[in-house]
């Protein structure tokens, strides 16, 4: 079949066309990066400059204290995604396999979450925020994501695919419902939980506007936001090589996981939206 | 466990029983109500409100007011709301109108059989797991003026520089292109998986049958994929809605709000005191328009479903 040959090399030239424009920005910020400072794009080899330097990271480094951000950045994920677990545990069990008056209706409002997200709600959740005296705290990023429509559904979903004759069996058995929770239902729901982690851990990671509405100082402030600072202290025209040299050190972290775990994150981000 | 075993539980055991499902949702109810739905509630309340000059006296009812202001031409908000609101519209269906198609050109490219085809799905990828305003930094620095990638490009073909984040005509779609190459890899994987999900042996029977490759794309890949489609819709919607970090580090909304989006607008009237009112009155606004783009797509989904 000619016909059939044909078409998958024009498909493989239009994958290499599109592979190399998607790619063309990270592979120039990385050159960059390592660029002296003082030879712009426009002198020389547009490639890379005279020499390779780290001159770029060594004065990013010192332009915000990365470590420090890195920690919180940590911390807020971590801190999310720890509670979220529980919740969306109990309240996934609870639509899944309980029958109660109401459970459609606070399904429903569960969902709203979904179609109204918590960030669009900025003016009166910066102001509960103030009111509950948590403005410049770890927790003031945490807590609005401490309940997940998302995560609630995903386990909802799977909670139903585990067989109700394992719960009974286990029950006859005279198991507690949290020994079923911990030795039927979370066993069999593993990935179900490395999926939600996932979404979760990088949706929050890469979230700058609340974090920066919430925070005053850098002791709390995430990765996002010490970038934005490096983006508003570099004089516009000039510092690009510093500019990158940031990004780069913001994006690292997250980018050397996925390259580990390359399949899990694309398995995951595919059930991010799923069913 | 039978009608009659239950009967004979204590009124403990059976109150506990019928708490208990709502126990196990308290905690997720509880972060709901607190920051979404009390939130829309206050919102859509405090947008009849105009903000007293003093933290200690009460706001004043002020009825439809605030709408009326923010469509008003010589008002001061007035003036550039209606400028914010046209460009996010323009931005979500342009963003849209790109990243879809695209999204399912790159997963027909990535479902075949290729030479380092994890290789090709990581280049299209990659973007979505950037911070979005890592990615409006890289995006900054290809733009830019004297030294930016882009302008270097154009000039080795003799071509004129272009102000891309400083020329009010170029702004909104440089902005736009920043997202649909950040997310297009995003949508990529539902089309991937509703691809995936098409059974082998349906290609082979419209082979045998004489359908060229374009009739089967029409009509076998596409329908078969309406679901994934609708799906990607979407969210590719809602996220253009609410993506506006961007902004932050794309010229911020200038020249004279040409690249400036709604939340983004709200989040620079957030400080002042006397725009309470008008900003609670755009996030009415803006989650009105968020909601009708979705409840819309579920009941053509549902129609044509039901037709079918």
């Amino acid at each position: 079949m000619d016909d059939r040959r044909f078409w998958q090399r024009i498909g493989d030239v239009v994958m290499v066309v599109v592979g190399l424009v998607w790619l063309a920005p990270l592979v120039f910020a990385l050159l960059m990066s390592v660029r002296p400072p003082e030879e712009p794009v426009s002198n020389g080899n547009i490639f890379v400059g005279s020499t390779i330097t780290t001159e770029n990271y060594e004065a990013a480094l010192k332009v915000a204290p990365w470590p420090l951000h890195l920690l919180n950045s940590v911390i807020f994920a971590a801190g999310v995604l720890i509670v979220q677990l529980f919740t969306v545990t109990f309240a996934g069990y609870a639509f899944a396999r309980l029958t109660f008056p109401g459970r459609n209706l606070l399904l429903l409002l569960v969902l709203l979450q979904i179609m109204i997200p918590v960030g669009v709600l900025l003016v009166q959740n910066f102001a509960t925020i103030r009111s509950l005296k948590l403005f410049d705290t770890q927790l003031a990023l945490m807590i609005p994501y401490w309940g997940s429509a998302f995560g609630v559904l995903l386990l909802r979903q799977t909670f139903r695919e585990v067989p109700y004759e394992l719960e009974e069996a286990a029950r006859i058995d005279g198991a507690s419902w949290r020994q079923v929770m911990w030795n039927v239902y979370i066993p069999l729901s593993i990935p179900a939980y490395v999926s939600f982690a996932i979404v979760s851990i990088s949706s929050h990671w890469n979230e700058f506007l609340w974090p920066f509405i919430v925070t005053r100082s850098e002791e709390v402030r995430p990765l996002t936001v010490g970038l934005n600072k490096l983006f508003s202290s570099s004089e516009i025209g000039a510092n690009y090589g510093q500019l990158m040299a940031g990004t780069i050190i913001a994006i690292a972290p997250l980018f050397v996981l996925f390259l580990i775990f390359q399949r899990r994150f694309i398995e995951s981000f595919a059930t991010s939206g799923m069913k | 466990m039978t009608a009659s075993t239950s009967s004979s539980l204590s009124w403990q055991e059976r109150l506990w029983r019928f708490a208990f499902p709502y126990l196990l949702i308290a905690p997720t109810m509880i972060f709901v109500v607190l920051f979404t739905l009390y939130p829309a509630v206050k919102t859509i309340q405090d947008s009849f409100y105009e903000p007293a000059r003093k933290a200690s006296e009460p706001a004043v009812y002020v009825g439809l007011q605030n709408y009326v202001d923010l469509f008003n031409p010589t008002h001061y908000l007035g003036s550039r709301f209606t400028r914010v609101l046209v460009n996010t519209l323009v931005f979500s269906f342009g963003t849209v109108a790109f990243s879809v198609p695209l999204a399912l050109l790159m997963a027909i490219l990535l479902n075949r059989k290729m030479r380092g085809i994890g290789f090709w799905r990581f280049s299209v990828f990659y973007p979505a797991l950037l911070p979005m305003i890592g990615a409006a930094s890289l995006w900054a620095f290809l733009y830019s003026n004297q030294i930016g990638l882009i302008n270097t490009v154009l000039r080795g073909f003799g071509l004129p520089d272009v102000n891309w984040l400083g020329d009010p005509n170029t702004i909104l779609a440089s902005v736009i292109f920043v997202n649909v190459w950040k997310q297009s890899g995003y949508f990529m994987l539902f089309y991937l998986a509703g691809l995936q999900n098409i059974p082998r042996d349906l290609y082979e029977a419209a082979d045998l049958d004489g359908a060229n490759l374009w009739q089967q794309f029409r009509f076998l890949t596409l329908p078969l994929l309406r679901r994934s489609t609708l799906f990607v819709l979407i969210i590719a919607l809602t996220f253009a809605f609410q993506t506006v970090e961007q902004l932050q580090a794309l010229n911020q909304g200038n020249p004279a709000d040409r690249g400036n989006l709604m939340l983004y607008f709200i989040y620079q009237n957030i400080q002042e005191r006397r725009n309470w009112g008008y900003v609670n009155a755009m996030t009415v606004i803006l989650v009105g328009i968020l909601l009708i783009f979705t409840v819309s797509n579920l009941i053509i989904s549902e129609r044509r479903e039901a037709n079918e």
